[in-house]
Parts: C-alpha cells; structure tokens; sequence
C-alpha cells in the first residue's frame, strides 16, 4: 500500500469476478477513483490469421473468439463475403439465417443474464439460465448439427434445411421459456436485493452512450432506439414484425430489463419465422450447379448439404465490402479487403464486447468496488470477444 | 477398575457432556456436516440440480463434507512469505476457539447446565464478540489486499450487527426480568414464547443473526465476485477449514440462542424424559436447526447488498426497530404491573 489516501488494487486476471482481463483500481477508500481495463489476455490474432486462410475456411475461425454468440458473428461474415462475390441468399436460406440467429440471441442473454446473477450473488438465476440455455442449444443442435460452433451459413446460402418436427419442438421450447421467464422476474427481476444493487448504479446517460460508441442493449437501455435490425435490415428482418426494446434510465437494471424483454422479442421473431419461412432452396442457385448431380440427389432427401471441395477455391472480386450486423451484445462490424486471390488480403471484425470496453473507464468511478461486478455484469462484457 | 455405570456417569457428568457432547463439540460436528450438506441440497433443490450425491449415495450424500474436511486436512498449508507467520497461525485458531466457548454457557435443561450464572445469556454474547476481532488480525496478518478489505468490511459490519443484537437481547432480558437463560426459559414456560411477546425483537435477532454469520443477502465480508475469500483468501489446508466452520459454528450457537429466547427452549417436555438431559436436548436442537435452515435457505433466494446498504440497514434499520423492541419490552412490562 503506497503512503497516500490511494490505494491501488489490481482485480483479476487470476480472479473470480474479473474474466479474462485485468482492472487496475484506484480506490479512494471504498470509492473507485480511477478505473482502467487491461485486456488483451486472450488475444488470438484471428484476424492475422485469416490472411492465411481461404474464405471458407475462416467461417468457423471468426466464431471462435464470440463463442456464446456464433450464429451472429458468422452471419456478417458471410454477409460481407457475399457482397464480395456478388451473390444472395435465396429467401428460404435468409429465414433459415434469421431463425438461427435469433435463437442464438436468445441464449446469449441467457448466458449474460446468468454470469450478471452469479456476479451480484444470485448462484439461482445463474443455474436457471444456464440449465434453460441448454434448449435453446438443442434446437440449435436440431437445426445445425452442433451445440456451439454452428457454421451453418456459408455463401450463398445455409448447411441445413429445417429438419421434421421442428417446429413443435420450437412451439414447446417457447411455451417453456415464457413460463420460466415468469419465475426469472420473481427470484431475481424483482427481487428486492437485486434492485436495491443495481438501481442507479453505473448510468450511462444518453448522451455519453453515443459519444462512447456504445453498441447493443447496452446503448438502447441508455435511450438510443438503435438496433442494425431496423436500421439497415438484413436477412428476412424487413418482413418480420419485431420491436426495438429501449429503456431511458441507462442504469445497469435497465440493461438487464432490456436484455430480458429481448429474449421475449426474439421468441416472437422466432414464431414468425417458422410460420412464413417460404420453401425453395437454401443454397444460391449458381452453386447448387456447381454440385455433383448425386450429391445433390442425396442432399434434397435428407436436408443436409455438404460442401464440395471446390468452395475451397472461392475467389472474389478485387475490392472491399463491410457488413454490419445486430449480435446479441451489439454491432458486430466485418470488414473484408480482397486482392482477387484465395485469401482475403485483410480481414477486420469489430465485436460489440471492444466497443462497450470504454464504457468501465467511465462508468465506474464514483462507484463502490462491490459495484464493479454489478456493473461489469450488467455490460454483458466477454473478453475473448473483445480480445478476438 | 472403571466399571461400565461409571464411564456413563462420567459422560453424562454435566460439564463434560455439554462441552464434549451436546451443545459442544460432537453435536457441533454433526450440525456442521449436516448443514453444510443441507444448504448444498436446498440450493440444488432450487436450482435443478443434483447437488452432494456420490459420497454415500443412499443418503444422498450426506457426509460429503466429511469428504471435504478430509480433503482439507490432507491440503499442505501454504503460509505466505510476507505474511506475519504467528497471527497468520493464531488468529484462525482463537477466532475458531472463541466462536466455540460460549457453548459452555448453554445450558441443557433447568436442571442440567455446566455452570449457573445469573448473567449467562451476557456470557454467551460477550464471548461472541471476542471472535471478530480475530477477522480483523486475519486481514492485516495475510498482507493481501483483498484480505484487508474483507476484514475492513467485518469490521464495519461488527458496529452495524451487535448494537442492535444487543439492544433485542437487552429487550428480551427486560421482559423476563433476568439474564439468566434458565430463568429466562423456565418464565417462558409460564407465559407464552418470546417471539409472540416481542416480534421485534425476534426479528431483529435473526437478521442480526444473518448479518453476524455472513449469511445471504449479508456475504459481505467474504463475497466471492468482489474480494474472492475475504479475509480468508490467503488460507489453505485445514485453517482454512477453520476459517469456513467459524461462520458456522456461530450461526449453530445463535440458533440456540435464539431458541431460548424466543422460541421456548426445552418446552414442551413430556413427562417421563424431565431429568434426562437427551429430550429437551433434541428440542432446543430441532428449535434451534429451523432457524439456522431459514439461514441457509436464503442463499437460494437473495444475492449480496453492498456494505454500505447493509451499514444502512444495520443503524437505519435493525438500530431503530431495536429501540422500539425496547419500549415494546418496557411497556409491556408496565402494563403487566
């Protein structure tokens, strides 16, 4: 401890509530003075190693970093790799990518609502989030093949077709989930420890949240109807009737109201999907030909398409493209710049955990350091995503 | 020879048995493999899980913390280089030791105690308050800021819980007119419980209780997110046991408390079982293991509040409530007379 009124502590990264990162507080007796985030602990050079990577192959590379919100994250590449080539989704594949992404979204809140209870003491919500993620997963698993790292869109389309049955599977999941949201608002939404620790505590005013470059439920809970989902639609988003969740107290209770409400609205999404999804192909045209006509024989009887090794070879335009897209924790920008060979020339994703990063240096001072995981909680922060 | 009657005589001998087996260290034990099982069981219960199950699985695991306690016993001692090796060593010991003492002081039945004092019940209490400031020597001791946190937050929290514990107690001794736990239970007899004469008070002992063992919404002193360990966090091996049973052992002794002040203690007694030190025993216990289960319980339901709220609902709270158990107390007192 050094001679003046200041002490230093250094949170994490060997720590139970810091994540992959380190915080270097300054405290003024219980208060947080001064406030600094160390990342960078995970750091995985994924858009280094995309350089060396064929196209195709970085579908899976991109979902590593963002592993609870792949769907999401795998969806702007694609988008922004199909711009490069110049193709589309045909419509029945743009449902597919919507359901799967809103599925995904659901379990992303689940995951950041659970980590958000274990950090202010709630080991119940924790538990019950984790255990109801687990049927989202499910269907996901349903749907794709994998629990996690789907890589189910690829360009030009989607890996898999709506497999029999799934949407009773779908109808039960969301009756489930409405019933168990209902228990969520009991133990943890209004429970009155839960809103005496998180009322007022880390307001980010509307203001401030546009000038840091806020993203995400985050941004919308400080009173910016911004949602990527509206605002430069994408998949089958414009034919879908959904709500912008926003909130204007910009506390860390309405981040987690806001995240709470989405859930909802994701379910609603995800009913519309399955009832207007149009039939046809999931995958464009000008590569289905590119398909052996056994293959694709096999393929329309089972719903399930693989790749022929010639994707290996996709080469686009000379050029740059940039998507954006609306991920369970915010924008997630992709930015692609090709020179016309197998490998993109640069690759450059910028995750909605790196953007709210700079809302902790100005949140949390002024704060106690029993706040610090509240309010890290609340931002729904993950590290390996902001690291990448 | 020692003949068979004489060994039973022996451990039935009041201050052995009470010190040795029921209130003191046998039943301790049991209590605390119990409780820390049942808490493990209740919040599985809650949150749709197994919980403690493989360790004597058709008991549903019920000695896992024997397992764990071995497992302690056997973990190497790491003491830090810079840490003040004595209290480092010391302080655990003596805060283990005084959160036990006051056992002696729990008497079993009107006729069965170890020692009868006119002033039991502030022997109890005042040896409770010698076992947190061990907490604070921990903390400095450990020399790890998180440790010194953790301690600092016992240590406000210490002012925040005995004044108004003390002030319900005081409240309770004013309505039985004495300070005796014999008396105070054998007037209860006559009348009716505490917890219907005074609620107030009731209440504010519990949550005081709650406060003074770290229990949730209270985890202050030792919240994992915030401070990892607490005070604790420098401590390994079976110090560390130590340091996890204090918690205990105290919640177990102000659960008795409790029962006798509030609840009765050994009444109801059915008649042939008067003298036997085992049947108002059992009573006071199960009285005693229902508040402690509504201690353990509430981990499942609330998260922690910050040290400050708990400081305002210390002195804005349980302090004023406290006072008017106070005059509850007084005037009850006077209109009985």
């Amino acid at each position: 401890m050094s001679e003046d009124k200041f002490m230093q502590v250094l949170i994490g990264p060997q720590h139970p509530g810091s994540g992959h990162m380190r915080f270097i507080v300054k405290m003024d007796g219980d208060i947080i003075s001064e406030f600094e985030p160390d990342i960078g602990y995970v750091h995985r050079a994924v858009e280094k190693i995309a350089e060396s990577k064929r196209y195709i192959q970085i579908v899976p590379l991109v979902e590593r970093p963002i592993l609870a919100d792949t769907a999401n994250i795998n969806l702007g590449y694609i988008l922004a790799l199909e711009r490069l080539l110049g193709i589309d989704a045909p419509p029945r594949a743009q449902y597919l990518r919507t359901l799967l992404a809103e599925i995904n979204r659901i379990h992303s809140h689940l995951y950041g609502l659970g980590i958000h209870g274990i950090m202010i003491g709630s080991s119940t919500i924790f538990m019950w989030c984790f255990a109801d993620r687990e049927i989202w997963i499910e269907l996901a698993q349903e749907l794709t093949g994998a629990r996690i790292t789907y890589s189910y869109m690829i360009p030009g389309g989607v890996r898999r077709d709506l497999p029999n049955g799934f949407n009773e599977k779908l109808s039960k999941a969301i009756a489930y989930m409405e019933e168990r949201l209902k228990d969520y608002e009991k133990i943890f939404i209004n429970n009155p420890v839960v809103t005496a620790r998180l009322i007022d505590v880390g307001i980010i005013k509307k203001d401030d949240a546009i000038k840091l470059g806020i993203v995400g439920p985050n941004l919308r809970a400080s009173g910016v109807a911004y949602d990527v989902r509206k605002i430069e639609p994408y998949c089958a988003y414009p034919e879908i009737d959904f709500d912008i969740i926003v909130r204007k107290e910009g506390d860390a209770y309405s981040r987690v109201l806001v995240r709470f409400e989405e859930i909802k609205q994701s379910m609603k999404i995800v009913k519309q999907v399955v009832e207007k999804i149009p039939s046809g192909p999931i995958i464009n045209e000008s590569y289905l030909k590119l398909i052996p006509p056994k293959l694709r024989e096999k393929a329309e009887q089972t719903g399930i398409w693989k790749m022929p090794a010639i994707f290996i070879n996709l080469k686009p335009r000379k050029g740059e493209a940039i998507s954006r897209v609306e991920a369970g924790r915010g924008e997630v920008t992709h930015y692609i710049v090709s020179d016309g060979s197998p490998n993109p020339y640069r690759f450059r994703v910028v995750t909605p955990s790196f953007r709210n990063l700079i809302a902790f240096k100005y949140t949390m001072p002024g704060h106690r350091l029993a706040d610090i995981p509240a309010i890290y909680g609340s931002l729904d922060y993950f590290p390996p995503s902001a690291d990448r | 020879m020692i003949s068979l009657d004489q060994i039973i005589r022996l451990i039935f001998f009041p201050p052995i048995f009470i010190t040795i087996v029921f209130p003191g260290l046998i039943a301790l034990l049991i209590v605390i493999v119990f409780l820390i099982w049942l808490e493990r069981k209740i919040a599985a219960k809650v949150q749709l899980r197994y919980g403690p199950l493989y360790i004597l699985k058709p008991l549903g695991g019920v000695i896992q913390t024997v397992a764990d306690l071995l497992r302690y016993l056997f973990a190497e001692v790491i003491i830090p280089r810079r840490a003040d090796k004595f209290s480092f060593i010391m302080a655990p010991i003596l805060s283990f030791g005084f959160a036990f003492i006051p056992i002696v002081a729990l008497p079993i039945s009107s006729k069965y105690f170890a020692f009868k004092s006119d002033l039991s019940l502030l022997v109890v209490l005042a040896l409770l308050t010698i076992a947190p400031i061990f907490i604070l020597i921990i903390g400095w001791a450990s020399d790890n800021k998180f440790s010194f946190i953790g301690s600092l937050r016992e240590g406000y929290m210490i002012m925040a819980y005995e004044v108004p514990l003390f002030l319900s107690v005081l409240a309770m001794a004013i309505l039985y007119n004495t300070l005796d736990i014999i008396e105070i239970v054998e007037t209860q007899s006559k009348w009716v419980w505490g917890i219907l004469l005074n609620p107030i008070a009731a209440f504010v002992f519990l949550i005081c209780t709650f406060m003074m063992t770290a229990r949730f919404p209270f985890e202050i002193s030792e919240a994992e997110q915030e401070i990892v360990m607490g005070p604790f966090t420098e401590y390994t091996g079976i110090i560390f046991g130590l340091c996890m049973s204090y918690s205990y052992i105290k919640l177990y002794i102000l659960s008795l408390l409790f029962a006798y002040l509030f609840l009765g203690g050994w009444y109801p007694i059915v008649w042939p079982f008067t003298l036997n030190p085992i049947m108002p025993g059992i009573i006071t216990l199960i009285k005693g293991l229902i508040v402690m289960i509504i201690g353990i319980f509430l981990r499942s339901v609330y998260p922690r509040f910050r040290v400050d709220q708990t400081l305002r609902i210390g002195w804005e709270g349980m302090f004023v409530l406290s006072i008017v158990a106070l005059i509850l107390s007084f005037s009850l007192v006077i209109l009985v007379k």
